[in-house]
């Protein structure tokens, strides 16, 4: 923990000694984390680990008891900050008789086409045009959002949560719902958007094989920050032991490295 | 040919009424509030009974009152108890009936005026009423078309509606504000058991042909319009009381749209 308070970069987020109860249950017990602003990094952790509670707090969806959250070295989430940033949940609790299509979802998240219900489609498209050609969402646009499958869903969200250009994007369990195949795009497509954007991208999730590829860092969490480092230091046996609670052989990966190769 | 001045007044009250909750109605639909609806109507009628217990010739106000403060405590009760909602809803909608039920059985001469409020009556729609359904037309419709953009996102994802700005609390809080006005002034057509049809039925239609959020709006603006001022229309010559006259309608329309949605996707599917 030492280590990564000392460095010199400037920080998009800081979280320091975070106590949440939920239920009278301690569910983040001291939490401190510092995240470098430009970095793409992993938090995992097992079920009940308080990933969710701490993404919470980052979106200032939870009040913690005590201590601190810093987002973008301005403050603790508010209107201000949370206009800076993105975010992409799981899934949407969108029901099938809501016939909202990927066009329309776009719109209302941006001030630009907020005016949509009164303007034709074609002005709308040509608003959105560099937002879903980067993205790749173009052919989508008249499908109902409730109707996408879970890779393509995850597209649409991370291209709307992209459109107010936001300096840092928090992503909850992003390939929930997503096959194995698109879980290699999915990562390809976070991984080519964080090169491009230079934007601080955090990824919540237990799937710990993904971490390997493509974050620089990882932050193991399990009530506290049980371990942190680069992925081929924390991804030892050891460490996931804390972390996880049970011991624990790391996934031997086949695929080939983004970062460098490391041994594990 | 002369209208009658009571069937000019229900059916501009329909006019009124029915566009709006067809459009209020897409959001209660797709946030899985019918219920609400229900517990909110039904609650209407212990509003109406105090407003007679209380010597009101118009038991509007009283009702209206009622059914927000049932509002307010359905949600109060959701944020602070372990309730599921279907609970709290089923305690306060029967609870209301009863309190409802019983102050009309201990006054007298009140037991003919429960049927008009159960199933609705043209008869007893006034100018007042027109008026008021003008003005909740006008307010509520345009807050819905200003919150469009919240009220979609909020009712695609609440924390995604946070983290965009949205104030996720006092919209939700305004919504059911809203709804529970619409409702509670619509049941003088349809009446308190059948009020829910009209909230309901028109974007469930309007979901069978729409291909965007913006088609399922004005499609359940138009069945919502045509549902509630056909359905008075038919009442007066069937002499039947304009509740369940309205909710046939809707209904017929219903299978329509059905029958409309399979054409619709076989022609899709042809070519």
């Amino acid at each position: 923990m030492d280590i990564a308070f000392r460095s010199q970069k400037p920080a998009a987020v800081e979280v320091q000694d975070l106590h949440v109860r939920l239920g009278g249950n301690p569910v983040l017990r001291g939490v401190n984390l510092r995240i470098e602003a430009g970095r793409m990094v992993a938090l995992i952790g097992p079920n009940g680990s308080g990933k969710t509670t701490l993404l919470r707090c980052l979106l200032g969806l939870q009040k913690p008891d005590s201590g601190s959250v810093r987002l973008l070295q301005e403050g603790p989430p508010g209107p201000g900050i949370l206009k800076r940033m993105g975010y992409v949940p799981q899934r949407l609790q969108l029901d099938p008789s809501f016939m909202l299509t990927v066009r329309e979802f776009l719109a209302i998240r941006r001030p630009l086409t907020a005016s949509w219900f009164w303007r034709p489609s074609r002005q709308i498209d040509a608003l959105l045009h560099e937002a879903v050609g980067e993205m790749d969402v173009t052919r989508l646009l008249d499908r109902p959002v409730a109707g996408l499958s879970g890779g393509q869903l995850q597209r649409v969200l991370i291209c709307s949560s992209l459109l107010n250009e936001p300096e840092l994007l928090l992503l909850d369990e992003p390939t929930a719902g997503v096959d194995t195949p698109g879980e290699a795009d999915f990562y390809e497509l976070i991984a080519e958007v964080h090169r491009r954007r230079g934007l601080t991208v955090v990824l919540v999730s237990h799937d710990l094989s993904m971490v390997y590829r493509h974050a620089s860092r990882v932050y193991a969490l399990n009530g506290v920050i049980c371990c942190e480092g680069a992925p081929e230091e924390v991804m030892n046996a050891e460490s996931l032991r804390q972390a996880y609670g049970i011991h624990f052989t790391p996934y031997q990966h086949q695929h080939p490295h983004s970062h460098g190769s490391h041994g594990h | 040919m002369d209208i009658e001045p009571f069937m000019l007044r229900a059916v501009l009250t329909a006019l009124f009424l029915g566009p709006l909750c067809g459009f209020i109605g897409v959001f209660v639909t797709a946030r899985r509030m019918s219920f609400f609806s229900d517990t909110v109507a039904h609650a209407a009628l212990a509003g109406v009974a105090l407003g007679f217990w209380l010597g009101l010739p118009d038991p509007t106000v009283p009702m209206i009152l009622f059914s927000l403060v049932i509002a307010g405590l359905i949600l109060w009760l959701k944020e602070r108890t372990a309730l599921l909602n279907d609970t709290i809803m089923a305690l306060l909608l029967s609870g209301s009936v009863a309190l409802g039920m019983v102050i009309l059985s201990l006054l007298k001469g009140y037991r003919g005026e429960l049927d008009r409020y159960l199933f609705g009556d043209i008869l007893s729609v006034g100018w007042s009423d027109a008026a008021l359904a003008l003005v909740v037309l006008i307010t509520v419709g345009s807050v819905l078309f200003w919150k469009l953009n919240a009220l979609a996102l909020l009712t695609a994802h609440s924390d995604l509606a946070h983290v965009s700005g949205v104030p996720v609390r006092w919209l939700n809080y305004g919504f059911v504000a809203l709804l529970t006005v619409t409702v509670a002034l619509s049941i003088r057509l349809l009446g308190i058991i059948l009020v829910t049809s009209l909230v309901v039925i028109p974007p469930a239609a309007a979901r069978n042909l729409a291909r965007s959020l913006r088609q399922q709006i004005l499609l359940s603006l138009f069945l919502g319009l045509i549902g509630a001022s056909g359905g008075v229309i038919l009442s007066y010559p069937l002499n039947l009381p304009s509740g369940p006259c309205i909710t046939l309608t809707l209904a017929g329309l219903f299978v329509l749209s059905l029958l409309g949605g399979r054409l619709q996707r076989g022609h899709q599917n042809a070519s």
